[in-house]
């Protein structure tokens, strides 16, 4: 697979092959500016590569249009990120809802609440992003991740806005959920730590993958 | 319907999250502007719309100004016709030493063929519904008349030679005519009374009319035969002319309040352009959140679509309920002036209202917020896209097509609607470049004045969103300046013009045989010595011999002059205030009997010029002269004028009244009680009294007008509170950095003051002086009066300007400085 940025002369990737397998826990490491988060998005679907395909699932997600790609997204894909990405018009509970009211599931209330309760946030459904805390919001984040079941989990730097303690606890809810819900899950970091939990660690260097 | 749903409830989120309040509210405003408009022209106009018939108090109706000939009356009898006669005409009634000028109407038994009369025995109490006529020696009066004669129910009041009781009050008379349509208060009698009362002679002013009803076909051959007969001076009236002229006048009033209700939807559209603006901005993240989750960005666009319509919906019945609650209050000012049965409010006003609510959305609205779904998804990962969606033009060219059709659908006339389009736009255009331009040079003062002028800093950081908000509070308050002091100067002004031995009387319907003695009580017990002009009534019927139709002429008035009669008179005397500008008076010696002479405007109206002939029907003869000079007249002189006079000898023959004006001082004013005891059938008008009245009604508009200023100012407050909250960040971050950095909070909110204050002064400033110029040049141009520039308008406007915005931006901008530097310097963001 190739990338070109979009200045069009510097090339991100090269010739670079990554197969996930159903289940596994992937961890990519990079430094800063390495192209970990365009890897991410390419995997997600968000953006398309200059050169080369990407298969979500055993389909080929490069071959669709962008709604087409969105559906996908919609129905396999869940995601965390570094600065949560809560909307912060809505409650915790709502926040969750919110996937499944874009598909029109029709019980997204009570989902979103067990989702909640799951992540230990039972008690703080009608709280405002604002009023919550950044460990708080990143769970509430992974409820809302997890609630649709997807089958792939890309996590952006999950720990990366959070103290060392709280990222600790909010690592070990996103690998308890990961693996309760058998999901395969794809996360770029440059926490050693954090990577090292995964059953298999990449480095990113130079635009191509290298076992670390 | 499920993404409707979900808009629903994504809407309810963000307005609970106060996101959408100001654009709610600028939609509100511009719903209740044309709603409550709409309103008041629906139900003044169906006052009279529906009910053309009653109007007419008759089928059809014969009108004329000689009492209706034996053979009409035998014709109608033959056709199986009823019918019923009616006198009107100006006179003025005693009560005691009191006198008023009424406008009588003597009826026949049978009035009225069509609607009924309501009737009330003391003012204010209920009124019955009857078809009756007063019964000989008794007459009815409106209940406005009592309290000028100082008299009762029950009480006499005398009318010409006879003695009248009056025995009830006149509280609706369908066919009166409603709106502005009745100056006098009217005193209603027996049609078998009017002899006796001396009222009516030769060449007197009366209007005569034969009320007909009856089947349809005998009514058109009633008509068909009468046409084979003179008609001339004889006018056969359908219900539908009969509310022609209210349906004239309600036109024009409501085209006009249409537009200036527009006003209000275009500056309510700017706070739309701004609220939505910074709302989709807001909306930038999460719809890439959205994106990222699984929305395909038709569901962005759909659910965003929706949203606004809701909006729309909701935003919009709250602004009905504001619009209807507004018409009410209007409908109570003018109250006086409508008839009392007004039609039940309808729908269509609201649907007009909705309309104008998914219409603004649309152009202001709609184009901003579609552009969310160009936000890319992987701005999740990537801050840096997605900046870029809301550049470029298209969106204001939506907004000004917006606003040109709004204008157009107002003014059902397309050149109109330009007009008024770039009046507006133009208005707004010269006060953003004024405000601008005091911005830039406030902020090279600031750039030079150092510390001393860090007072000036509030406005000179943000000079875009300041000018913004100059031109939307310059545009309310200028209306409402134009309303109140420069229509209140203009009036001084014009009073002023009048000079203060103008004429405040009229009489007219003065008899030949009676102008000797009229001018001899005058000159003694009035001190007053006028010239009584004698006056015949003519209709042009040919310009050099050529026959002249009101269809030969473009111009509404060159028409009605034609079709109608006008006063002509004679003399040796150029009346003092006349000056000849084309060939020359006749003077003592005329050199020929036929001469005329003829008002410049009516020359020039009419295509007349020195040496053409004119022909008049006089009394059924033709009367014809050569135009042997052209007059300027000054109308607004009070004195009596003509549109044209002959020498001596040309219209001496015939039937004629005469007229005259004259300024009667207050303390001279029983001289003309014994003058209308004397002679009963000559008329008083009294100026001072009718300029009163008018005033009155002209007041009443007004104050409908200066409601709908109101709303267009709220509309500017709203622009202002908008510019403030696209501010509210950097306001936040600013108030939290000058904070951190040792500011005291009251020395900031000091600032924050000085900011609102000068923008308020600012703005009430151009306002003020914008009003004073087009006060200015109304004054000049359109009522050629003499009216020094108003420059108190500008230390007015300042005061007024900064203590509204002073007291709106206050109030708006309180938040943006509270809480804890710490907090907001690290919040940041969405909060």
């Amino acid at each position: 697979m190739h990338f070109t940025g979009p200045e069009g002369d510097i090339a991100l990737f090269d010739g670079l092959h990554l197969s996930i397998a159903p289940g596994e826990t992937v961890a990519i490491l990079g430094a800063s500016g390495s192209g970990k988060s365009t890897l991410l998005g390419l995997l997600a679907g968000l953006d398309l590569p200059s050169q080369g395909k990407v298969y979500l699932d055993g389909e080929e997600l490069t071959a669709l249009d962008e709604d087409a790609r969105a559906k996908r997204r919609a129905q396999k894909l869940g995601f965390v990120f570094q600065a949560f990405h809560l909307l912060p018009t809505l409650t915790a509970q709502e926040n969750v809802m919110l996937p499944m009211e874009l598909t029109g599931v029709v019980d997204a209330g009570a989902r979103a609440a067990a989702a909640l309760a799951e992540v230990g946030l039972g008690q703080r459904l009608r709280h405002y992003p604002q009023q919550l805390s950044g460990g708080e919001q990143q769970r509430v984040a992974i409820a809302r991740a997890f609630v649709t079941r997807p089958k792939l989990m890309l996590a952006d730097e999950p720990t990366g806005n959070l103290d060392h303690h709280t990222g600790h606890k909010v690592a070990d809810l996103l690998f308890r959920l990961n693996a309760e819900h058998g999901t395969t899950l794809v996360m770029v970091t440059h926490d050693r730590e954090l990577a090292a939990r995964c059953g298999r660690v990449l480095r990113l260097q130079d635009g191509r993958l290298e076992a670390a | 319907m499920r993404r409707s749903l979900l808009a629903l409830r994504l809407l309810r989120r963000d307005w609970r999250a106060g996101e959408l309040r100001l654009l709610a509210a600028a939609v509100v405003v511009a719903v209740a502007a044309v709603s409550a408009v709409s309103w008041l022209a629906e139900r003044v106009g169906g006052a009279s719309g529906g009910r053309a018939a009653e109007l007419l108090g008759a089928d059809r109706a014969v009108s004329s100004s000689e009492p209706a000939p034996a053979e009409w009356l035998a014709r109608a009898s033959e056709l199986g016709l009823e019918y019923v006669r009616t006198a009107e005409f100006p006179s003025v009634v005693l009560a005691g030493d009191a006198t008023q000028l009424v406008s009588v109407k003597a009826v026949e038994e049978g009035y009225p063929l069509r609607g009924r009369l309501q009737l009330s025995d003391a003012p204010g109490a209920p009124s019955q519904a009857v078809r009756a006529v007063p019964p000989r020696g008794e007459v009815w009066v409106e209940p406005r008349l009592l309290a000028p004669l100082d008299v009762a129910v029950g009480d006499n009041l005398d009318l010409g030679e006879s003695e009248f009781r009056i025995a009830r009050l006149v509280t609706v008379e369908p066919d009166r005519g409603g709106f502005f349509g009745s100056l006098a208060p009217r005193v209603m009698l027996n049609y078998d009374d009017l002899p006796a009362t001396g009222l009516i002679q030769p060449a007197s002013r009366v209007r005569y009319q034969l009320l007909l009803s009856g089947p349809e076909p005998a009514l058109e051959r009633f008509h068909a035969w009468l046409r084979q007969a003179d008609m001339r001076g004889v006018q056969w009236r359908t219900p539908e002319d009969s509310s022609l002229g209210i349906r004239e006048v309600m036109q024009r009033a409501k085209r006009f309040l249409g537009l200036s209700a527009l006003l209000t939807v275009v500056i309510a559209g700017v706070a739309m352009l701004l609220t939505v603006r910074r709302y989709a901005a807001r909306q930038v993240d999460r719809v890439a959140v959205m994106r990222c989750i699984g929305a395909t960005a038709g569901e962005v666009t759909s659910l965003f679509a929706w949203k606004l319509f809701w909006l729309g919906l909701f935003a919009g019945l709250a602004g009905l309920a504001l619009g209807f609650a507004l018409h009410w209050l209007m409908l109570e000012l003018v109250a006086e002036l409508l008839p009392p049965d007004t039609p039940a409010p309808g729908w269509r006003p609201a649907l007009a209202g909705w309309l104008t609510a998914f219409a603004a959305l649309l152009g202001f609205a709609l184009p901003t917020v579609l552009r969310l779904k160009q936000v890319p998804p992987l701005r999740v990962l990537r801050r840096d896209l997605g900046h870029d969606v809301f550049r470029g033009g298209s969106l204001y060219v939506a907004a000004l097509a917006m606003i040109f059709l709004l204008m157009w659908w107002q003014a059902e006339d397309l050149r109109l609607a330009a007009m008024v389009g770039a009046a507006v736009l133009g208005t707004l255009a010269l006060l953003a470049l004024l405000a601008w331009g005091l911005v830039r040079g406030l902020r090279r003062l600031r750039a030079r004045g150092g510390r001393q002028l860090l007072w000036l800093s509030g406005l000179t950081r943000r000079p875009g969103t300041a000018a913004v908000q100059i031109m939307g509070v310059g545009v309310g308050l200028m209306a409402l300046f134009l309303l109140t002091v420069v229509r209140q100067d203009l009036l001084e002004a014009w009073r002023g013009s009048v000079p203060a031995d103008a004429p405040n009387y009229f009489l007219i319907n003065v008899q030949p045989e009676q102008v000797a003695e009229v001018r001899a009580h005058l000159r003694e017990r009035g001190g007053v010595e006028p010239a009584l002009y004698p006056m015949i009534r003519g209709r042009l019927t040919a310009i050099n011999d050529k026959p002249v139709r009101p269809d030969d002429y473009r111009s509404d008035r060159a028409q009605r002059l034609v079709a109608r009669e006008f006063n002509l008179s004679y003399g040796t005397v150029l009346p003092s205030d006349n000056r000849i500008v084309a060939g020359s008076w006749w003077g003592e010696r005329p050199g020929s009997a036929d001469s005329l002479s003829v008002e410049k405007g009516l020359a020039d109206e009419l295509g007349i010029g020195l040496g053409d002939r004119l022909t008049f029907q006089v009394a059924g003869e033709a009367v014809t002269g050569a135009v042997s000079n052209l007059r300027q007249v000054e109308w607004d002189s009070f004195n009596v004028n003509f549109f044209v006079m002959a020498p001596p000898g040309l219209l001496d023959g015939y039937p004629s009244t005469y007229i005259t004006s004259f300024h009667l001082p207050a303390e001279r004013q029983a001289a003309l009680t014994e003058l209308v005891r004397r002679f009963p059938s000559i008329t008083v008008f009294d100026i001072g009294n009718i300029l009163t009245t008018v005033r009155g009604i002209i007041d009443q508009g007004v104050r409908v007008v200066e409601l709908m200023a109101g709303l267009t100012l709220l509309a500017g407050v709203i622009v202002l509170l908008a510019a403030l909250q696209i501010t509210g960040e950097e306001r936040r971050f600013e108030s939290a950095l000058l904070r951190a950095l040792g500011a005291s909070r009251a020395s900031i909110r000091g600032l924050a003051r000085a900011e609102f204050l000068l923008i308020g002064a600012l703005s009430g400033a151009l306002a003020g002086g914008c009003a004073a110029v087009a006060g200015f040049v109304l004054a000049r141009r359109l009522f050629e009066l003499s009216y020094p520039l108003n420059a108190w308008l500008f230390p007015l406007g300042a005061v007024a300007g900064a203590v509204v915005v002073w007291l709106a931006g206050g109030a708006g901008s309180r938040r943006y400085y509270r809480g804890s530097p710490m907090r907001l310097l690290r919040g940041g963001g969405d909060a």
